[in-house]
């Protein structure tokens, strides 16, 4: 029952996969996080991975991101199979091509908010030169140009997040993974970093967001439902133009 | 390579502490290695360094003056030889005899100017009194071995006299070292240097008199080919045959003949070598590994945002290294300025040992040092290499829980703090491990350095430990007095021993000499008390005892049977027993003075060892002697090898100082990873009702703990090791196993006590920094995997 | 319909069409339009019942029109209204029926159900989202429909863990 939507995606997918399965083995008992998943990520789209906890969503992040090797199955992102290579291979790959942002925001501790921003562009072959003029419109962009010389413990999270965002996009990557972007934000927060996820898609960048925020799903071209490690449901969200009564009735009108 | 670089900068610039405490042990290890073995180097080679310290002359020729006219030889002709790179003006100078209590020694009395600074070579160092001055024209200098050897100081009057001259008083106004030749009584004649017009007055006949000149040569092959020899004979043609050119000595000759061959000093320096090749890397990879254990998360966040695994260990390495050069530079600049003399006053006149030291041995204790922090990046650096991205994103799981004992420990209502604190040492194993480990091994390594000061402390205080038990020994003098009268007389002072005196006896085979010792008698009263340090003392006639060297010489144990020729007569003796031996490198075979009667009949003592009643200094009973006998006794003391190891204190004292760093280095370090690892725990522990106080006892603890085992297994392995290496290092030196002191309980306990109390002053002091830092609520923003969705903003 | 009347008219006098307007105003396309007959039923109701009373203005062009204003009484009501705590939205419970009995119809696949269910949500979520853009009171109604929304999904996700 679960569809399978890889066989009706245009054939310029970003990023595919064909029975991809990552097992981890403890105690001499190994388990079966990510089961036989095939989906794919067309250029430019915005896909939302959603699922309960323990689901495999951001097991399966981390694959395609090849922060952790599959253990079986493809993956091929631009065209190119990826699921072979070497973690110093992918490191590489994704200097230019992945962009990451992670709950916790991650940003390095012990640079500045101007240096997390510029580290991936340097990372990547850039000039300083380059690197600090693509780290100012970022960072005027996000509304943090003040912030450039912090150190990220001074940030508030929301502006951390906005950071971390940032450097992800500093490469101009054609994929951003994004990992609960806004599981540890307010409402307030959230709707800023949506705001930039948005933006993101208008440029014509991919993104892969793994939430549990139906708000940010909805956002989405398409919503692929994981459970138990394998694709429940995929599916293009269509706008239901329903007034707000259908949800919430006001007893006194 | 940029994104490398900006990482390492900002890397420094948020822990700068950690930073310059790696700069300080990499500088601390060079710069002691480097003074180490300057210090070891002088104390093996005393001359080397006064070498360097007087300026000392390449080669010096000899010259006599005109035998017909009296006036001296035109040096002119030498200067310009080849190979010869400067010439001082030549010293007139005179052979001569000086009167002594004990004899007439024959001196070399050289005319020196009044103004030392005029000199370029060969330039005499005031070691007491001062120099010859023009306001005191009847002064002399006496060189200080042949001084000490005479027994005259500062402000003795002398006699002075030429072989056919009148005996002039002169006073002796100041001590000075100097390097023309070897020390006094290997190096013969006595050199003293007196003003020209003294020297007019001891030997007015200028024709005998000769001069010496130095020379500096642009390279010792020089000498080796002879060439330079050859070319100052040719100046000086001669019809008669007979050359103004008496003779030449050279640096080399005075060098190879001074040679010390106390292989006791060689190898404590190689033990000081090891402590600081073993205990430096370790320091290097704990401060690493915990700094890499402090930024996992960092680490694993790079290697998401695209750095190869290969990138990050070029990474760390080249960080860490570089910290290394920056200290190995500063160490070395640290040994310049502590050993630049402007630094070095010897104020109680003695030597201070310090042997110039070749540039390209400096680059390579530097080198050697930065390549050992490299290694012990290596392995914490290949580890962050591999730490999976994913590190980045994961909360670290929670790590230990309340064992039974904890649970035990908390119902009986132990303090909370320590159940904690304890809870938190047990069950973080890597980081107590580094730390454990980080502390046991310079605290073994300090066990080590002070078993050796307090083995040196035994010789000194208790000369009899090491087989010295005699103080002082007088030989029987030719005249004036019989053995017997003698022995009575030495009996004032303590126990005389009749010693048959032998000389050196050829080993068969003629591959060297052993020193058979008859001294006392075989048993009995008179035995003579060596220190037995395996088996037993001999017991009779047909039994000896031996030191270690002539063992392992004759390829003996205890137990066998040896026949050996002791002065013409043939000798067959039971070993019962070996004996430590300072004297003779431990080639030595001792038995009774009857012994010898036994096969060849009576031998009269040719000398008397006395043991000193207890109490008595060697010095006072020696001049007790001489005041009783109207200085007629020769009365000789027996030198301790303990007291040349002066300098293996300082050295014993600058490693305990860095190996302290070097402890205090890794404290740190494990304080603040156990910090770090709190930082989320203090507010839930804060939060759970532990006050402020309890929290900071919780780090305490956990730190203390740790420290505990450390120094316990540091110490407990450092007694171990400690008196093995010494007892190895006392048999490779001939003096044999067993002369091994270990500290006592009482400094074992200070250094327990001390170090406990160095780590709760640091982890309070860290602990509350942590405290003030965790207010602003740090621990509110730690990672949890489902988060409230209460608004923080 | 008649506390909100009320709660308007306590801030000043006010005629039915005016009250239209306040109420457009305050809840924006949030809430479909209100009806000016039934205002005016309401207005007329709640003066039979003594907590608003009206008056009559002459207009010139127009006829004339009732102006109304908060009586004594009107005004206790409001503060009982105010002061009583509200019920909150009543569970969807159509949705969780057809969960439960379907299957054993044999009409439908519960993973079906849930996914089609999901769908729908998130199809009602993205029209929400889109409207919330405004800055009114509005918006909060919608964040909380959002909100609740949110709440049916994560229950669909517990009707996915428990029943399939």
């Amino acid at each position: 029952m679960s569809r399978s939507a890889s066989n009706s995606l245009p054939t310029t997918d970003l990023l595919k996969t064909r029975g991809l399965v990552k097992e981890y083995h403890s105690d001499g008992v190994s388990v079966e996080a990510v089961r036989g998943v095939d989906i794919g990520v067309g250029i430019g789209e915005f896909v939302a991975i959603m699922g309960p906890s323990g689901s495999g969503k951001s097991t399966l992040l981390h694959v395609l991101g090849g922060l952790e090797r599959a253990s079986r199955g493809e993956i091929w992102l631009r065209g190119q199979r990826v699921d072979k290579l070497s973690l110093a291979e992918w490191a590489v790959l994704r200097r230019k091509h992945v962009g990451f942002v992670f709950q916790f925001f991650n940003l390095l501790s012990n640079m500045t908010v101007a240096d997390n921003v510029e580290l991936p562009a340097l990372l990547a072959g850039v000039t300083p030169r380059q690197a600090r003029r693509r780290r100012e419109e970022l960072l005027s962009d996000l509304g943090l140009s003040e912030k450039a010389a912090a150190s990220p413990a001074r940030l508030s999270g929301g502006e951390q997040q906005r950071v971390a965002l940032a450097r992800a996009l500093a490469n101009e990557p054609s994929l951003l993974l994004a990992d609960e972007p806004t599981g540890n934000l307010d409402s307030s927060n959230t709707r800023d970093v949506l705001r930039l996820l948005q933006r993101t898609h208008d440029r014509g960048q991919a993104i892969l967001l793994v939430t549990h925020d139906a708000r940010v799903a909805s956002m989405a071209d398409r919503v692929i439902n994981l459970f138990d490690g394998m694709v429940a449901d995929d599916h293009p969200v269509t706008r239901i133009p329903r007034p707000v009564s259908s949800v919430l009735e006001l007893h006194g009108l | 390579m940029r994104a490398t670089f900006r990482w390492a900068r900002a890397d420094l610039r948020g822990r700068r502490g950690q930073a310059l405490l790696t700069i300080g042990v990499v500088a601390g290890v060079v710069a002691a290695l480097i003074l180490a073995t300057m210090l070891l180097e002088g104390a093996v080679n005393p001359w080397k360094g006064l070498f360097a310290r007087t300026h000392g002359a390449d080669m010096m020729a000899y010259l006599s003056y005109e035998r017909t006219s009296g006036a001296p030889v035109s040096t002119a002709p030498l200067a310009h030889l080849p190979d010869v790179v400067r010439m001082a003006a030549p010293h007139p100078f005179s052979p001569a005899t000086i009167d002594t209590s004990t004899g007439e020694p024959r001196i070399q009395l050289t005319a020196m100017p009044a103004k030392l600074s005029s000199l370029s070579m060969s330039v005499p160092l005031v070691v007491a009194g001062t120099w010859l001055t023009a306001a005191k024209p009847a002064g002399i200098v006496i060189e200080a071995s042949f001084a000490s050897s005479i027994g005259v100081g500062v402000g003795q009057p002398v006699t002075v006299q030429s072989a056919d001259g009148k005996p002039v008083r002169l006073t002796v106004v100041g001590l000075a070292d100097s390097t023309d030749q070897g020390f006094y009584p290997q190096a013969t004649p006595g050199q003293v240097w007196v003003q020209q017009s003294v020297l007019k007055r001891v030997e007015p006949s200028k024709s005998e008199w000769e001069e010496v000149v130095d020379f500096r040569l642009a390279n010792a092959s020089a000498i080796a080919s002879s060439q330079v020899f050859q070319a100052i004979y040719d100046a000086y043609p001669t019809s008669t045959g007979a050359s103004v050119v008496q003779r030449f000595t050279t640096a080399q000759q005075v060098e190879d003949s001074m040679a010390s061959d106390d292989r006791l000093l060689g190898l404590l320096l190689g033990l000081f070598g090891i402590i600081a090749l073993v205990a430096a890397p370790c320091a290097i990879a704990n401060v690493t590994a915990g700094r890499l254990l402090m930024h996992r998360q960092d680490l694993a966040m790079l290697k998401a945002l695209g750095f190869t695994p290969g990138q990050v260990v070029r990474m760390l390495l080249a960080e860490q290294t570089g910290l290394g050069v920056v200290g190995a530079l500063l160490g070395v600049a640290l040994a310049r300025v502590i050993t630049s003399p402007q630094f070095i006053h010897p104020p109680d006149g003695t030597t201070i040992g310090l042997a110039p030291f070749p540039g390209s041995w400096v680059a390579l204790i530097a080198a050697g040092t930065v390549l050992t922090v490299a290694l012990a990046t290596a392995i914490p650096a290949w580890w962050a290499g591999r730490v999976s991205p994913v590190a980045a994103v994961q909360a670290s799981p929670p790590r230990g829980h309340l064992s039974q004992i904890a649970r035990l420990g908390l119902l009986v209502h132990l303090p909370a703090a320590l159940v904690l604190g304890a809870r938190d040492s047990l069950s973080r194993r890597l980081p107590s491990l580094l730390t454990v480990f980080g502390l046991a091994i310079p605290l073994m390594m300090i066990t080590v350095a002070l078993s050796c000061w307090t083995t040196i402390d035994g010789f000194s205080g208790d000369p009899a430990r090491i087989g010295l038990p005699a103080a002082l020994v007088v030989p029987v003098p030719a005249s004036g007095m019989t053995s017997h009268q003698l022995k009575a007389l030495l009996g004032r002072v303590g126990t005389p021993y009749p010693d048959a005196n032998l000389p050196p006896t050829p080993l068969p085979g003629d591959n060297g000499t052993f020193t058979a010792l008859a001294v006392g008698t075989s048993r009995g009263q008179g035995r003579y008390p060596f220190q037995v340090v395996q088996g037993n003392p001999y017991d009779a006639p047909d039994q000896a005892v031996a030191g270690q060297g002539f063992l392992s010489l004759m390829h003996l144990s205890v137990g066998d049977l040896t026949l050996i020729s002791v002065d013409g007569v043939n000798v067959t003796v039971k070993i019962t027993g070996r004996i430590l031996d300072a004297d003779y490198n431990g080639d030595v075979l001792a038995f009774g003075m009857d012994t010898l009667g036994t096969y060849g009949g009576p031998q009269p003592p040719g000398a008397y060892d006395v043991v000193l009643r207890p109490g008595l200094s060697p010095a006072a009973a020696r001049a007790d002697l001489l005041r009783w006998t109207n200085n007629q006794l020769v009365v000789s003391m027996v030198a301790n090898p303990a007291d040349s190891l002066g300098i293996v204190r300082v050295v014993i004292a600058i490693s305990v100082v860095v190996l302290a760093v070097i402890g205090l280095a890794s404290l740190l370090t494990a304080t603040a990873i156990g910090l770090r690892d709190h930082r989320h725990e203090t507010g839930v522990l804060a939060a759970l009702g532990l006050t402020p106080r309890q929290v900071i006892a919780t780090l305490v603890v956990n730190t203390t703990i740790l420290t505990a085992i450390g120094v316990s297994l540091g110490v407990f392995l450092g007694l171990a090791v400690a008196p093995r290496l010494i007892n190895m290092q006392g048999q490779n030196s001939g003096m044999g196993a067993g002369i091994a002191t270990v500290p006592s309980s009482l400094m074992l306990a200070a250094i327990f006590v001390v170090s406990l109390l160095v780590t709760t002053l640091a982890a309070v002091l860290m602990a509350r920094r942590t405290m003030r830092m965790t207010d602003s609520a740090a621990h509110l923003r730690s990672p949890a995997r489902r988060p409230t969705r209460t608004s923080i903003s | 319909m008649r506390q909100p009347l009320l709660a308007f008219l306590a801030k000043e006098p006010a005629h039915g069409y005016e009250l239209k307007l306040a109420l457009e105003q305050t809840f924006g396309e949030a809430y479909p339009s209100p009806n000016i007959g039934q205002i005016y039923v309401t207005l007329k109701r709640l003066e039979q019942d003594g907590l608003v009373r009206s008056q009559d203005v002459e207009q010139t062009t127009r006829p004339n029109k009732k102006v109304y204003e908060l009586t004594e009484a009107g005004r206790d009501a409001l503060r009982t209204w105010v002061d009583e705590p509200s019920d909150g939205p009543r569970v969807r419970d159509e949705f969780f029926i057809k969960l439960i009995l379907a299957p054993m119809a044999g009409l439908a696949d519960r993973m079906e159900l849930i996914n089609a269910q999901r769908r729908h949500y998130l199809g009602i979520m993205r029209n929400l989202a889109g409207l919330s853009a405004t800055d009114t009171p509005a918006r909060l109604l919608i964040e909380g429909a959002i909100l609740h929304l949110q709440a049916d999904l994560d229950w669909l996700e517990r009707c996915q863990e428990e029943l399939v």
